[in-house]
């Protein structure tokens, strides 16, 4: 299980963590996925974090009108939804036990952490298939030529 | 026939289909009718208790079930339903608070010592005593037994024990436990001292378990209450700490 993430991609998250902080950013990532389990991001998508006000700093939703919307127009251009990423602000780049909750099956979850505005560090996550937990992926930050894996 | 638009996460259970063809005439008949098809959807799509899991959003012909009849909502076979998650998540909830244990399993064990002297001088007074102490000190938030654990602290015998945790279990445990011998003490008034002695061994028990192993039972019923959603009952164990167990310093 491999995430690759081109600088491009790892910018536009971080400078949408960055700006979403206090609370939490989110968004999809588009991008295929590679024979041996390889996930390539093509395109980063910020969403709006739709959860109530009063708790964005610690929670985030992406309504599902936003994400219908996402995947016709990833279809067009012939990529898929591959991930989530979303901000952790002050807070570990590990999914928590409400990620667990929540998590849907397949995605990569990008889990950014931002420490007073500054984005540290990022780490990717997918969820098990008993859904009991999530298990690491490997994050690589590079730029290969697409389809040259 | 009603169509059935699979979002891309779980297309990998339905054999890689984008859209599945299903019977049903109401959304819960497809849904299951789609779920006994594709056995390993199940799980992705239903809780436990069958209930759709919160981030399953069904729109039937582009509008939310929400606002038509739920998942009742009646379908034809001209119908396009669609399941799209909404995604959530996001950090562990500040809520927890500094919680000294060193406080609460001083008050166990002061709470297990006087309900076996009770017993043992055969004063049952003192056991209704120790519930009412029980009682003001869940009325007042604190360890009925606080105010010694203040002193043996500012004697140096004890050290503080700080964890993050939610208080709010640990006073509803406290609770209980004084509604239990607030009830003996009625079961003594009345002469039904075998009853008194029974509930009194029983919050005797609770106490020795949350003192010896670190399992808080009216922790464990606060959470399961929180689970079913009854008011007043809003607070989840610390993130991967089973409910009533101790969570790690």
């Amino acid at each position: 299980m491999t995430l690759i993430l081109p600088p491009g991609a790892a910018d536009d998250i971080r400078r949408h963590a960055e700006a979403a902080y206090p609370d939490e950013g989110a968004g999809l990532l588009l991008g295929f996925v590679e024979a041996g389990d390889y996930r390539r991001v093509a395109q980063v998508v910020s969403l709006a974090n739709r959860w109530e006000t009063g708790a964005r700093h610690q929670r985030y939703l992406l309504e599902p009108r936003d994400l219908m919307a996402a995947e016709d127009r990833a279809e067009i251009e012939g990529l898929t939804i591959v991930g989530i990423f979303h901000s952790h602000p002050d807070h570990p780049a590990q999914p928590s036990a409400f990620d667990l909750e929540q998590a849907l099956p397949f995605y990569t979850y990008l889990i950014t952490r931002v420490d007073s505005g500054t984005v540290v560090a990022s780490r990717a996550w997918r969820l098990a298939e008993d859904r009991t937990r999530f298990d690491e992926e490997t994050l690589e930050l590079r730029s290969d030529p697409i389809g040259k894996s | 026939m009603s169509t059935i638009r699979i979002p891309t996460p779980l297309r990998p259970y339905t054999d890689g289909r984008k859209e599945v063809e299903c019977p049903g005439a109401s959304v819960t008949a497809t849904l299951q009718e789609l779920t006994a098809r594709f056995p390993a959807l199940g799980p992705h799509l239903f809780s436990g208790d069958g209930t759709l899991r919160p981030y399953v959003n069904v729109f039937v012909n582009d509008q939310d079930i929400r606002s038509l009849q739920g998942p009742a909502t009646a379908l034809t076979s001209d119908d396009r339903v669609m399941i799209v998650p909404s995604i959530a998540g996001g950090g562990e909830s500040p809520a927890l608070r500094p919680v000294d244990h060193a406080a609460l399993r001083t008050n166990q064990a002061v709470i297990i010592g006087l309900l076996i002297a009770a017993y043992l001088v055969d004063v049952p007074v003192l056991a209704a005593a120790v519930g009412l102490l029980m009682l003001v000190g869940a009325a007042r938030a604190r360890p009925a037994f606080g105010w010694l654990y203040a002193w043996l602290r500012r004697a140096r015998a004890l050290r503080p024990d700080i964890v993050s945790d939610n208080p709010e279990p640990h006073r509803f445990a406290q609770l209980l436990g004084g509604v239990f011998l607030s009830l003996a003490g009625l079961s003594f008034a009345v002469g039904w001292s075998g009853t008194g002695w029974i509930l009194a061994a029983l919050v005797t028990l609770l106490a020795a378990i949350n003192l010896f192993a670190g399992v808080c039972v009216g922790c464990a019923i606060y959470y399961w209450l929180a689970r079913l959603h009854v008011p007043g009952f809003s607070k989840s164990p610390p993130p991967g700490v089973l409910p009533g167990r101790r969570p790690a310093a």
